[in-house]
Order: structure tokens, then C-alpha cells, then sequence
């Protein structure tokens, strides 16, 4: 069974970019929400195994999304994506439940480790 | 060539022109309500954005003002700096010269200099006074550059795009039906206009059609990954090649296609490649070489997939035909090579010797085949033993307009999709001989069967068909050669219309389970016309033949 991933990111090229690397490495990508409502909805329809989760989004802020994401969908592991510069946020995300965190911009390499790390034991923080 | 880096090019283009004028607006907002805090959340989003799209696409310049600005914003959004003086000249500077880089990517352009725009930034973002210029020169040039620009691209669903195709199907049948009209009351203002209303339906058909275009490679980019998980499940050493990403077709074919090249794929690595130590011992180099490339061939696109593997043994193949009661033993020895390969992509027939998870699961070749058929495509199968095997997928460019060779039967024409036609032939009576009931003819130096149209299309019920007789020729025998599956099939017409561009409509019911059939088309006169399906009337010859 390949593991089913939600994309959350507002932008188009990140979410592209985000799916050709996950689906090339063989796994389902089950959704592309572009802000927090999206995000809430999608998370609850689609019951994916693995959520990346960017940092800043249009409507809520990507905390507060992934709060409410904690409980909407508690077995999914959550992801952060942010670029540089947010590490107050990306710290609290971790405290708050987040998986890993992955830095823009990223290597293939560093997100599917990272996502497959996360996907396997839930490991403690990573960073790329 | 349209790569991956193209397309994640264009995404990033489409994006930053789209924040750039998101940027502009909300700049205004705040310049009226320095303290307007949606505005400058929008703001510090759109540049964290932009700085993180432009940092992937490597444009360092460009991420490096967009990420103080984005600094610049969030201590303006936490009140550690005031929206006010020399402060918003530095941001409409910054905006300004974001909107110069982007519009410098589109137009494929060395990003224009930065530093001093920089240094300022780094200035105002750590509470110092910028170093500005005399305000009126650079005022000017701002301006000047500050147009509005709205992205180049939209994004469409195909659904959309199917239904203009099938709308500009249903306008060319009126327009031919027009055309026709128009030159049965030959009034000359009517001709002209028709003429006109050709002319434009005809850019139209092809524009639409033209937008339903992709490259190949969002198709090709996708199998790296998948040779490499069979190659490493069946402890292979592949090198994988792709060409020809950029070559265009249409989205649709693309889909229906994709199960298909996968499944030649995974058959090529598990079934065609041999392993490092057989390789060796062939005196073949350890690595095995795979190659799939896209190229153009007429109005088709033509997919292929080669390896330099073991190749197809053909007398293997012959034996296993037998065994599973595909072909009878006494007519194997008659086929050649062409033909057996072909058996491989018959229902229910599979080579492998082990089911392995890759390419086992006891699905044959058979659905390339049928993939094909839905199309209107063709196989081509080239091998030899020991040195490789190159698959060749014949595809329409498009699915909406087809070549056809239209011909008469019975005073009633009928379509053949060109797809399937080899050539015509005017046969004299003395260039036809009669095999054991079917009449035969020579085309370069390879037997041809020839069968009239008409008996394919009046026979009923399980009776062979009657057995040519040399005095039934009488004069010149118009010849259809229709291709199917490497056999070659001339079907005798009463004589050829014209070829057209014709536009293929599903049978409605009860006419849909007649296979010889195809689909329906409309002529300009408006009578209807049956396009008829090459593979059946290749398959009802074989089944039936005397």
C-alpha cells in the first residue's frame, strides 16, 4: 500500500513541485489544499497517513491549522514546510505535535528523507 | 525541449506575476492605512512565498529582496518599524525591482543588479537610514516600469477542454454541410462567406485542439523512478535514456497510454533485460540499456521503447502460441516473424517463465493492445535474439479529427481512418491469383489477401466466406492495403471518393454492437457515413476466410 500524503501550501509552484517528488518516489498524493479551510476539509475526507504543512497560509495561520489538525486527524503525521526565517513558528509546530520540518527551498533527497523518516517511526525532530 | 525545469519555470512565472500585482494593490492599501494589518499580513505571505519559489528556482537575487522585504513587513506588521519617510520609498523600490526581475525571468534575461537596493534593505530592516538618490530621475523609471501585468497562463480543467473539442466537432459537421449548400445554389456572396466560415472553423479546430497539447515528457519524466524499482526488484543493472519530452500530443492519448508504456516498460526490465552475470556471458556490456523516446512521424507521435536485451524468441513463442491454443499446430510453421510477435499481444498469453511482482500478476501485453485500439493506434514489434527488442507505439496527435480515405461500396461510402491504410493499389485481373479460395497479390515481393469489402460487410452467421474463383475477377479491382497488427489485408472497394479530414461520432444504440464499426461521421452532402474499424474487419477476415 503506498502512503497517502496531503500537500498544504498556498503556492501552485511549491505544491507542484512538492507532488512530482512525492509521487515519484511512489507515494499517493491525496489532496492539494491552498489554505487552512482546504486543509481542514481535505485532512477529514481524504485520511491520509502524512501531512506537509506550510508554515504561513492566507486564512489561518499554518499553527493554528495544524492545532486543529492534531484533532481532526490525531494518526496523521504532520509535516511543517517552511523557508527560512520562521524558526519561532517552526518550533512551536514541533511542540505542538509536528513531525519534522522541512526548510525552502528543499533537495528531493532532504524530503523524501524526512517524509519517509516521519512516515516510519515518527521520529523526534528533523531538520534539513 | 519542454522539460520538467520548463514547466516548474512557467508555474513560477505564472505565480510571481500573480503576487507581484497582489503586492502592488496591497501596497496601495497600506500607503492609505499605514497600519492596515490584512494588508500587511498579504504582504509578508506574498514575499515569503516569493522568496521561497524564487530560492527553488535558483533566481538567489530575487529571493535576497523579497526575503527583507519580507523581514521589513513583519517588523512593520509587529510595530518595531513605521510604514512612513524614506522607509516607503525603499519598499516601492523593492516591489519595483522584484517586478523588473520577474518580468526579467520571463523574458529569459540576466536578473538586473541588485546591491545597492540590498544594502538599503539591509539598512531600513536593521532601523538605519537608507542611502537614496535625488528622488526625480528615479521616480521617473519607476513609474515607467510599473505597468500592470497579469500572468500569462490560466489553468484549465480538461473537462472544459473536452467539451470545446466536442462543440468545435458538432461546428465543423454544419460547416462542411454550409459548404456543400452553398455550392449546390452557387450564389457567389453565399460561396464566399462559406468560405470564409472554413477558413475560421478550421484555425479554430486546430487552436483547441493545439491547447489540448502537452509534452510527452510529464509522461517520461515519471518512468526513472519506476525502472528503477523494477530493476532493483528483479536485481538488475538498467541505464534508462529519454528523448523527445518536448514532442506534443494530446492529453487525453497521454492518459489512456500511460498503463500501457508501463507495462512495456516493467516487460522490457524484467522480460527483456538480462541479469549483470548472463550479460557478461553474452559479451554484453554489464549495464543493460533502455531507451524510451518520443518522436513525430507524419501527423503521428510515435512512442518506443528499446532495450538491448535478449531479444524475442521467436520459436518460443511459436511453441507457447500452440500450447495455449492460439494458434493450431499446423498453421504455426506458416507464420513469420512479424506475425508470431504479434501473437504476444494477444489475450491470455504471457512469456514469463516465473511470475514475479513486478510484471506478473497474469496480465499479458493484451492491454497495450486494447489501449491501442480504443486509440486508433498501432503496435510496431522489432527483435532480434540476443542484441534487443524496440517496441513502437503509433498514437494520434489527436483524438478529435482523423485522416480518412473515404470509398464506395454499393453506391454508399464508407471512411477508413488512414492510421490503418498502408496504400491503394488498381490491380489487373492477371495481378491477382487465387490461394486455396483466397485471392492473393504480390506487393513487394510479400503475399497480400484480398478480400471485397462488401462480403466483410453483408456476412452473417458462422459460415466461411465463399471461395474466390479467378473468372469472379472482372477489370481493374480498386485495392484498399489496410494495416493491422503487422498483417496486411487488401479489401477490394467499387472505387475511392477523396481523402478527408472527418470527424468520428460514437454509434447511438442499437448500432454500438456492431464492432465492424467504429463511429459515424457526417459528410458535407450531410449523408451519413459509417467509419469503419480495421482491427475488426482484419479480425473477421482471419476468423472467416474460405
Amino acid at each position: 500500500m503506498n502512503k497517502r500524503i496531503l500537500i498544504v501550501d498556498d503556492s501552485f509552484y511549491m505544491r507542484t513541485m512538492l507532488k512530482n517528488m512525492l509521487t515519484d518516489a511512489g507515494y499517493e498524493v491525496v489532496g492539494e489544499a491552498a489554505n487552512g479551510a482546504q486543509a481542514l476539509e481535505m485532512a477529514a475526507s481524504t485520511e491520509p497517513d502524512l501531512i506537509t504543512l506550510d508554515v504561513i497560509l492566507p486564512d489561518n495561520t499554518g499553527l493554528d491549522v495544524l492545532k486543529s489538525l492534531r484533532q481532526i486527524q490525531p494518526s496523521a503525521k504532520v509535516v511543517m514546510c517552511s523557508a527560512v526565517g520562521q524558526e519561532v513558528i517552526v518550533t512551536e509546530a514541533i511542540e505542538n505535535g509536528a513531525m519534522a520540518y522541512i526548510v525552502k527551498p528543499f533537495s528531493e533527497e532532504k524530503v523524501l528523507e524526512i517524509v519517509g523518516a516521519a512516515l516510519q517511526n515518527g521520529a523526534s525532530e528533523q531538520t534539513a | 525541449m519542454k522539460t520538467r525545469d520548463q514547466e516548474y519555470r512557467e508555474l513560477f512565472m505564472a505565480e510571481a506575476l500573480e503576487y507581484y500585482d497582489s503586492m502592488s494593490r496591497h501596497l496601495s492599501e497600506l500607503e492609505r492605512n499605514p497600519n492596515a494589518g490584512p494588508a500587511l499580513n498579504e504582504l509578508f505571505r506574498l514575499m515569503h512565498n516569493l522568496k521561497a519559489n524564487a530560492r527553488a528556482m535558483g533566481f538567489t537575487d530575487l529571493g535576497e529582496v523579497a526575503h527583507q522585504l519580507e523581514t521589513l513587513f513583519g517588523l512593520i506588521r509587529d510595530k518595531e518599524r513605521e510604514f512612513s519617510g524614506a522607509l516607503i520609498r525603499v519598499v516601492f523600490a523593492g516591489v519595483d525591482a522584484l517586478g523588473s526581475m520577474i518580468r526579467a525571468v520571463g523574458a529569459n534575461q540576466p536578473l538586473p543588479d541588485a546591491t545597492a537596493l540590498l544594502h538599503n534593505l539591509d539598512l531600513v530592516v536593521r532601523g538605519e537610514a537608507p542611502i537614496l538618490e535625488e528622488e526625480e530621475a528615479a521616480e521617473t523609471e519607476e513609474e515607467s516600469n510599473r505597468k500592470m501585468e497579469l500572468s500569462d497562463l490560466v489553468y484549465i480543467q480538461v473537462k472544459k477542454l473536452d467539451n470545446l473539442l466536442n462543440l468545435v466537432g458538432e461546428l465543423v459537421i454544419d460547416r462542411d454541410r454550409i459548404m456543400t449548400l452553398a455550392q449546390e445554389l452557387d450564389n457567389p456572396a453565399l460561396l464566399a462567406t462559406a468560405q470564409h466560415l472554413f477558413r475560421i472553423s478550421d484555425d479554430l479546430q486546430y487552436s483547441v485542439m493545439d491547447a489540448r497539447l502537452v509534452g510527452v515528457g510529464v509522461l517520461l519524466n515519471k518512468f526513472p523512478r519506476v525502472v528503477r524499482d523494477v530493476a532493483s526488484a528483479e536485481d538488475k543493472e538498467v541505464k534508462l535514456t529519454l528523448s523527445g519530452q518536448d514532442v506534443q500530443i494530446d492529453r487525453n492519448i497521454l492518459q489512456i497510454i500511460t498503463d500501457a508504456l508501463l507495462h512495456l516498460v516493467r516487460n522490457a526490465v524484467s522480460h527483456g533485460l538480462e541479469t549483470t552475470e548472463n550479460r557478461l556471458k553474452a559479451g554484453k556490456p554489464p549495464i543493460g540499456e533502455l531507451t524510451l523516446s518520443a518522436m513525430t512521424e507524419r501527423d503521428d507521435v510515435l512512442l518506443q521503447v528499446r532495450d538491448d536485451g535478449r531479444g524475442i524468441d521467436t520459436e518460443a513463442v511459436r511453441r507457447k502460441a500452440i500450447e495455449r491454443g492460439l494458434i493450431t499446430a499446423k498453421a504455426a510453421p506458416a507464420l513469420d516473424e512479424q506475425a508470431v510477435w504479434a501473437l504476444l499481444f494477444e489475450p491470455g498469453f504471457s512469456m514469463a517463465q516465473q511470475v514475479t511482482d513486478i510484471s506478473g500478476r497474469g496480465v499479458g501485453l493484451d492491454v497495450v493492445k486494447l489501449a491501442l485500439d480504443s486509440l486508433g493506434g498501432q503496435l510496431r514489434v522489432d527483435s532480434e535474439l540476443g542484441v534487443g527488442t524496440t517496441f513502437t507505439l503509433v498514437l494520434p496527435t489527436s483524438i478529435a479529427v482523423k485522416g480518412a480515405l473515404l470509398v464506395e461500396v454499393n453506391e454508399r461510402p464508407y471512411a477508413i481512418p488512414l492510421m490503418h491504410t498502408d496504400t491503394v493499389l488498381a490491380l489487373h485481373p492477371g495481378q491477382i491469383s487465387i490461394v486455396g479460395g483466397v485471392m492473393v497479390t504480390y506487393l513487394h515481393e510479400q503475399s497480400v489477401p484480398l478480400v471485397p469489402l462488401r462480403q466483410l460487410l453483408h456476412d452473417e452467421g458462422d459460415e466461411p466466406l465463399p471461395s474466390a474463383h479467378k473468372s469472379d475477377i472482372e477489370g481493374t479491382q480498386h485495392v484498399l492495403v489496410v494495416n493491422y497488427n503487422s498483417r496486411r489485408l487488401g479489401l477490394i472497394v467499387d472505387r475511392f471518393i477523396r481523402q478527408q479530414n472527418i470527424v468520428i461520432k460514437p454509434l447511438s444504440k442499437p448500432l454500438d454492437t456492431i464492432d465492424l464499426f467504429g463511429g459515424v461521421t457526417l459528410l458535407g452532402s450531410g449523408q451519413v457515413c459509417l467509419v469503419l474499424d480495421v482491427p475488426a474487419l482484419s479480425r473477421l477476415f482471419l476468423t472467416k476466410r474460405p
